[in-house]
């Protein structure tokens, strides 16, 4: 019988482990995309502004992912023999959007609007990291509610303790 | 520890870890995709809403909506607050408006049939096609000299759409347009054409009006304009100034019954008389602003005689007298319960009548006439009639039918054989973009939009005493295969060609809505103020969702010779009452209405708000004929007629005469989509083939019914457990005069 509960002990904790192993570890904080984008060499290298392919950042909810005809905008000249770039332009001309994977993802009762974080004067860097210097995009930033509260404390937002200003 | 052991617990860990691992993967969401745009459109931020004004076309009362659109897809459609129609508010019909647009079951190509007639077996084709095969059948007909067998059978139609059908159907050479639908109420608007002159129905000011006696009028749910008159009944309640006082005389207490503060049972058919006599003892106390033409007529109407005929005890009928004249003001409308009988005129002219002895017409709360002021509203023609087409068919003088919007397949009485008469039309032609009763019997579909896609306008009937003329706009481009309406009558006329598309001579109906409302503007000097020419005033028009002017008073003269058209006998039902004990009231469901709401899951899954009851049909009956027929709640019923029968379990509902059994309308289907079909029973099957021969009304309330024990079936699902309290308090009450005091103490 003691046994029996020593087993049941051990397989538990085991258990728990194997879990948080997963979730820590294999989780997929930055997934394989369907183009090897490089944000450092867009952001980084190059300086471009977030907003310039981020569009909406400002006016929305959403950022906005960049539209396939703002890729091509630039990439129907510079570095057509790339192969990557070559992938993209094969996308525009079958006319299909490209299936990025998500990386930043909240769950539906959250409502996040970018357009007020932006307007507020937040940096993007706050909530995404030196994206400058990444060259595969990597989830920084845990999005649990208390990570949004202890910048909403720091911060002293108007109503950033209200239930009803994320969840509506 | 023993080596054995050692190895059990590695095993044990191991197989935990694993197995913690996998919850792990498998609780963590699937990687969700971001799907850019290609191109992005230049209107549209993805995550930021957009709202267009347009209106509701669900039913005939032209609620203003805003519909809100995010990334091109209609989200919400709310009431538009500036419209006078509805002010802001919509009624569950129109809240779901947005469920037609993206109904599974939409038909979403051209479709040609397959199979036999009714089979529902048909073959996608392309529009060019389509069009090509009805013009070619048009082009035959009118070879042979045959335009006149060609028919246009639509729903109530108003406006240019209206006007657009017409032109068609003429230029072709037929005089063959008719409008049908059931709760046209054209009764009423016969009755106010013979009395004020109008073939329309007149502004009730429910708003203003301090004593309402409803004839059954069920207008907080489906009666001609329920958001306008709800709105105005909040008022008149709860308005600023004192509480007016509602009276509903009908034999099953509908919604606006149950908010009533009396409630007056007559014997079903005998309402008119109710009315008159009324009328007479308003007359006979000297009590009358305006009796000079009636004297004689109401003097027939005596309360001491009629009490007993409409089951009213004479001193009801003396105190609902004096209190209506007394009342300033008072209004009394002609609803349901004395109009949808086979002498529906003679009733409503008896509550005009009423309304002129007790001086209510032309008056602040009282019945205020609308005026045609723009010149396009509704014209409704008492000759289009669907026993006019029965008949034609039958006759072999119907050789191609077009059909759109109008279902009569199902709300038709079995008995006027219309099925059999349109087995005889060789050529079927549906616009409809639903697989309707009627539409399963086409030969082609050309599927419409749904108005949320579509242009259009409408000048409300009835309106508010004021000119409104509301546009219709598109808020999403398509979602499938169809096309506007406009564009298939324009498309079709240039396809048959010859006059007909040198009379039709738009590109598209876009255009020639536009090209319509700049007649108007320059008809109407109004809509001209403050306008910087008709582009800015139609860019302001398509904004606000319409235009409308100021409100007017209109008066009108009551004309004697209305009285010709009383019947002064009640009506009529079909059955002999030892065989038929039960008058059976169909009744349009808040939800449904005419079936038309039936496809729609929102609101199937809505509540009855007098039974609570959801998906199904229900038969009201009485809870004391219950008990003396041997049924509880829940028990399957047939209801027999002598024209057939349907089966309904039983709802016991205190609110009903013992010697009435109502149903309501809407379920029934055969077709119409996966939410509709096979679920509950259609009322309108087994009631008689009346039409009013001056209205072409269909009478609703006009047989009667026995039921007997049917084999078990369907289930009775609602929502309410139980109507009693058991105690707990849940309605608290106190007496007028103990409120009395408890005001007193407060202030
Ligand atoms: S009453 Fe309801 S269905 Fe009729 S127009 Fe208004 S919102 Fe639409």
């Amino acid at each position: 019988m003691k046994k029996l509960i020593l087993y049941a002990v051990v397989g538990g904790i085991a258990f728990v482990i194997g879990y948080f192993v997963n979730d820590q570890f294999f989780s997929d904080r930055a997934p394989v995309q369907p183009i090897n984008f490089s944000h450092k060499i867009h952001a980084g290298d190059n300086q471009i502004p977030c907003q310039y392919c981020h569009i909406y950042a400002e006016r929305s909810r959403v950022s906005g992912v960049p539209n396939v005809k703002r890729c091509m905008g630039c990439h129907q000249i510079i570095k057509t023999d790339s192969p990557e770039i070559q992938k993209v332009a094969s996308y525009w001309d079958k006319k299909e959007p490209i299936p990025w994977v998500k990386v930043y993802n909240l769950p539906d009762h959250v409502y996040f609007p970018h357009k007020r974080h932006v307007r507020a004067g937040v940096d993007c860097k706050n909530c995404h990291g030196d994206v400058a210097s990444m060259a595969r995009i990597e989830k920084v930033s845990s999005l649990q509610m208390g990570w949004c509260l202890s910048c909403h404390t720091k911060r002293e937002v108007k109503n950033g303790h209200d239930c009803w200003t994320c969840h509506k | 520890m023993k080596r054995r052991d050692f190895l059990k617990f590695i095993g044990i860990g191991g197989v935990g870890a694993g197995a913690g691992f996998v919850l792990g993967k498998v609780s963590k969401p699937p990687g969700a995709k971001l799907i850019p745009y290609l191109i992005p459109p230049e209107d549209i931020i993805p995550g930021v809403a957009t709202w267009y004004a347009s209106v509701c076309t669900l039913c005939g009362a032209g609620c203003g909506t805003l519909v809100r659109v995010m990334e091109g897809r209609a989200k919400k459609v709310e009431g538009n607050p500036g419209h006078p129609i509805n002010r802001g508010g919509l009624c569950a019909l129109g809240q779901s408006s947005v469920q037609a647009l993206y109904n599974p079951d939409r038909i979403t190509k051209p479709l040609k049939r397959k199979g036999p007639r009714g089979s529902g077996e048909y073959a996608e084709i392309t529009w060019d096609e389509a069009l090509k095969t009805l013009a070619a059948n048009l082009i035959e007909l009118k070879s042979k000299n045959e335009s006149e067998k060609f028919h246009l059978l639509t729903s109530p139609l108003g406006g240019t759409i209206d006007r657009l059908a017409g032109e068609f159907v003429s230029a072709f050479g037929s005089s063959n347009y008719s409008h049908y639908g059931l709760f046209q109420r054209k009764n009423l608007a016969f009755a106010n054409l013979s009395t004020m002159g109008t073939a329309s129905i007149p502004h009730y000011d429910i708003e203003n009006t301090k004593y309402l006696l409803s004839f059954g009028a069920d207008f907080s749910s489906t009666w001609v304009s329920p958001v306008n008159y709800s709105n105005g009944y909040g008022k008149m309640r709860q308005g600023t100034g004192e509480r007016g006082k509602l009276v509903q005389v009908e034999p099953r207490l509908s919604l606006t019954g149950a908010n009533a503060d009396e409630w007056v049972p007559a014997k079903p058919g005998t309402e008119a008389l109710l009315a008159l006599a009324i009328a007479n003892t308003i007359v006979e106390k000297g009590l009358a602003r305006d009796a000079s033409a009636w004297r004689g007529v109401l003097s027939r109407y005596k309360a001491k005689d009629m009490a007993s005929i409409c089951d009213v005890p004479v001193e009801r009928i003396e105190a609902m007298a004096v209190e209506f004249a007394r009342t300033r003001p008072s209004l009394a409308i002609a609803g349901d319960s004395v109009s949808s009988y086979e002498n529906g005129i003679s009733g409503a002219i008896a509550v005009n009548i009423l309304n002129q002895v007790a001086g209510n017409i032309g008056v602040i709360g009282g019945v205020m006439p609308n005026g045609d002021d723009l010149g396009n509203g509704k014209k409704i023609d008492f000759g289009r009639k669907i026993s006019t087409l029965i008949s034609a068919a039958n006759a072999d003088k119907i050789k191609t039918l077009i059909v759109y919007g109008a279902n009569p397949v199902f709300t038709t009485p079995k008995a006027a054989r219309l099925e059999e008469a349109l087995s005889k039309v060789p050529f079927i032609a549906s616009f409809s973009s639903f697989m309707d009763e009627t539409t399963a019997h086409a030969d082609i579909i050309l599927p419409a939009h749904t108005s949320l896609e579509d242009w259009g306008d409408d000048f409300p009937d009835p309106g508010v005493a004021a000119p409104v003329a509301s546009i219709i706009q598109p808020v999403v481009s398509p979602v499938f295969e169809t096309k506007s309406l406009g564009d298939i009558f324009i498309e079709l006329a240039r396809a048959v060609g010859g006059n007909v598309a040198g009379k039709i001579t738009a590109p598209n109906f876009a255009e020639y809505l536009k090209a319509s409302w700049k007649g108007l503007y320059s008809r109407n000097r109004e809509m001209a103020a403050g306008t910087l020419g008709f582009e800015d005033f139609w860019n302001k028009a398509l904004q606000r969702g319409g235009w409308w002017g100021p409100s007017r008073k209109m008066t009108a003269t009551v004309s004697a010779r209305a009285g010709e058209h009383l019947t002064g006998a009640p009506a009529r039902f079909e059955g002999e009452e030892a065989q038929y004990p039960f008058y059976l009231i169909p009744y349009a469901q808040t939800a449904y209405m005419d079936g038309r709401g039936a496809n729609l899951p929102w609101l199937q899954e809505l509540p009855d708000p007098m039974t609570s009851v959801v998906w199904g049909t229900w038969v009201e009956i009485n809870p004391k004929t219950a008990a003396s027929l041997g049924l509880k709640e829940g028990d399957m019923v047939n209801i027999e007629s002598p024209f057939g029968k349907i089966s309904a379990p039983v709802y016991l509902y205190p609110g009903i005469r013992p010697d009435t059994v109502a149903v309501p309308i809407g379920q029934g289907h055969s077709h119409y989509g996966r939410y509709a079909k096979g679920r509950g029973a259609n009322p309108i099957e087994i009631l008689p083939y009346k039409e009013d021969p001056l209205s072409g009304e269909a009478a609703l309330n006009s047989t009667r019914v026995r039921i007997t024990r049917g084999a078990t079936g369907e289930r009775l699902v609602k929502m309410e457990g139980s109507t009693k309290e058991f105690g707990r308090g849940i309605v608290q009450t106190v007496s007028p005069s103990e409120f009395k005091r408890m005001k007193k103490e407060v202030v």
